[in-house]
């Protein structure tokens, strides 16, 4: 440690000297010109490994969250999976039914807070789009794929959806 | 060349922390160490970029413009500061209004150095940046962003180089973010880099994800480049760019000064390890070479996302395929660079091939988007099958600059803000929702100008739950302190 000035690197030193004394009630330091005595509260009081818990630094003002970038929604637990939701056993035969690409969030409107895309008993084109999935952060588009009229929209707006998982159901026929 | 100045560009305050703490650095931090970072000899401080001006408004809750104008008017050193050119601080294509007004707000608050680059290297995407910038009184500095594709050789990087040139911009940067620049690569690409920038000077910008970067920074010392970025050691290696304390060294073996001061230097870095130590933040550390990252390419953050993502979806196991399967639709989109946002298009194409057993069977948006030259013109063009699944028609094709198709929006924004908007409101509102921006009017706390080993310490003790009493003796002063 050097005589003349205190630089940061006596200071991580010492910081480090005390953080990895705590099984001592008291800490005495003299090197060069400082000297720092130190007296911790009850040893009864404190927990028994701190070594273990440290450091004891103050916590960050701004916590890091896990990941910057955006992560896929999870898929809700099955256990979570509303029996009155879940599609209907049977659809009138020839049914088409337009499933979700991927594990992600299924949006029935463009943008929040603007007009769904469509609606139960609405006439549907081939390329009509039923809604979008959202996968990572980029928007999918989910077409119709065939003409004919939406019987079922069998998510909600900002629902997670899994892969395979049944958006909605559209009767076909030609499209008005 | 030997002789001539290699000046430094200090990036602690803006790649450092965005590279090694998912860019938390708050202006607090910053502070009480700007009077010693402005006394190294950094010829520029770099202290804002697209992750910056957002992680300021949605995580930190500070009004970056604020930030920026106080570290401008504390540094004496002149401030750069960085945009994505038409999309500025996000991904996504802003009018160009919205770009010339950024361009005046940052020269108001005292930026001298407008740094500016295009992900897709298309230099239309910097026009409107590079023109307002001018406009505006400060300099422009141009990146092109390097990356390995058959099609990024040297030939198309001179290309860029005289694209810049004639735009008469002030400086040129070969921007390398994923730390992919090899020395070998660098003693062919920047000598004909220099060449064609002319008199106007060239400056490298390079991550150390392959460990190699240092000796890339030789490479550029002994090219004729005549600034590189580099960071305050704590902060500096791992994703971050190399350390200062080794590219001064470096330099003045080469016979190049740096003007940077080593006694200063290592206050600030001391300065920097405590702040780790203090906040509980890693510091960077020095990257073994790992020939994987030349394979897939696939930043390392985007990796670990990646897995936890597949993890979510129970397909860890597939990772390699995945991986493979990216590297087949980048060639497939004409190889973008594997930066955001198209990194992310990439990888996304790629799990939904692999998850799907059918390639293209379904395309993101904005995957069609990128292939009708929406966000600007490819490296080369999309491979026929990707083409044929993507149904893209000709007439969807854009060829004008992605700039002019976004719609001008001060005139609305001015509307819906009315007449005592500062155009700081405008910009912000430009970019985000109003409960983003709702938070940013807090005022400003008492920022500390100043530290010291012996305060910190003081702070550190006082703020440690387990001690009730402490006595620093130091210098003649004696502090005596109890709970």
């Amino acid at each position: 440690m050097s005589n003349t000035a205190f630089s940061y690197q006596d200071l991580l030193q010492i910081v480090d000297l005390i953080k990895t004394s705590t099984q001592f009630n008291e800490f005495h330091l003299k090197v060069g010109d400082i000297e720092l005595d130190i007296r911790r509260g009850e040893p009864a009081a404190r927990p028994a490994p701190a070594v273990a818990v440290a450091p004891a630094a103050p916590a960050p003002a701004t916590p890091l969250p896990t990941s910057v970038t955006p992560v896929v929604a999870a898929p809700p637990p099955a256990a979570n999976v509303e029996p009155h939701r879940s599609a209907p056993l049977a659809f009138p035969a020839g049914s088409l039914l337009v499933k979700s690409p991927m594990v992600g969030t299924f949006y029935r409107a463009p943008e929040p807070g603007a007009k769904p895309f469509t609606e139960v008993g609405a006439r549907v084109t081939a390329e009509s789009l039923v809604g979008i999935v959202e996968v990572m952060k980029l928007m999918n588009s989910i077409p119709a794929g065939q003409a004919g009229v939406v019987t079922h929209i069998l998510v909600e707006d900002g629902e997670p959806v899994q892969y395979g998982q049944v958006l909605v159901v559209i009767e076909p026929g030609s499209a008005a | 060349m030997s002789g001539q100045k290699f000046g430094l560009i200090d990036v602690t305050l803006r790649d450092g922390h965005q590279c090694l703490w998912s860019t938390r650095m708050t202006t607090a931090m910053m502070t009480p160490i700007i009077d010693r970072i402005d006394a190294v000899g950094y010829e520029y401080i770099n202290i804002l970029g697209g992750a910056v001006f957002d992680v300021c408004v949605r995580f930190l809750h500070e009004n970056p413009f604020e930030r920026v104008g106080l570290l401008c008017e504390r540094f004496a050193t002149p401030c750069d500061g960085l945009t994505r050119g038409q999309s500025l601080y996000t991904f996504e294509l802003f009018p160009d209004d919205v770009v010339a007004l950024n361009s005046f707000a940052l020269a108001k608050r005292g930026i001298k150095v407008l740094t500016v680059y295009d992900a897709l290297n298309d230099n239309r995407n910097i026009e409107s940046s590079v023109r307002s910038g001018h406009e505006a009184g400060m300099q422009v500095n141009a990146m092109m962003t390097y990356t390995l594709s058959p099609v990024h050789d040297d030939a198309y990087y001179v290309a860029r180089t005289k694209e810049l040139v004639a735009m008469k911009v002030e400086f040129i940067s070969v921007k390398d973010p994923t730390g992919l620049l090899t020395p070998e690569r660098a003693k062919t690409l920047f000598p004909a880099v220099v060449a064609a920038a002319g008199t106007i000077p060239v400056q490298l910008h390079s991550h150390c994800q392959s460990g190699l970067a240092p000796e890339v920074y030789s490479v550029a010392i002994e090219s004729g480049f005549r600034y590189g970025y580099t960071a305050s050691r704590p902060l500096a290696n791992g994703a971050s760019l190399p350390a200062t304390e080794d590219v001064a060294a470096r330099a003045a073996a080469l016979g190049r000064a740096t003007g940077i001061d080593t006694a200063t230097l290592d206050e600030v870095s001391g300065y920097f390890a405590w702040l780790c130590e203090r906040e509980g933040l890693p510091q960077g550390k020095i990257m073994q070479y790992d020939p994987a990252l030349y394979e897939h390419q696939v930043p390392g953050g985007m990796i670990s996302n990646l897995k936890a993502q597949l993890q979510v979806m129970k397909m860890e196991h597939r990772l390699p395929e995945i991986l493979e399967e990216a590297a087949q639709v980048r060639r497939d989109l004409g190889y973008p660079i594997l930066v955001s946002p198209f990194a992310q298009y990439i990888i996304t194409q790629a799990v939904m091939n692999v998850v799907q057993g059918e390639r293209y069977k379904t395309i993101p948006d904005e995957v069609r988007k990128y292939a009708m030259g929406y966000y600007g013109r490819l490296a080369a063009q999309p491979s026929a099958e990707f083409l044929e699944r993507a149904k893209l028609k000709p007439g969807e094709l854009v060829s004008e600059r992605p700039g002019e198709h976004v719609a001008p929006a001060l005139p609305r924004l001015r509307h819906e803000l009315g007449a005592g908007a500062s155009d700081e409101d405008l910009l912000l509102a430009a970019f985000y929702a109003p409960e983003l921006i709702a938070p940013l009017r807090k005022p400003q706390p008492d920022y500390q100008f100043r530290t010291s080993p012996l305060y910190e310490l003081i702070r550190y003790l006082g703020n440690k739950q387990d001690i009730s009493a402490a006595r620093v003796r130091f210098a003649g002063t004696e502090l005596n302190v109890s709970t």
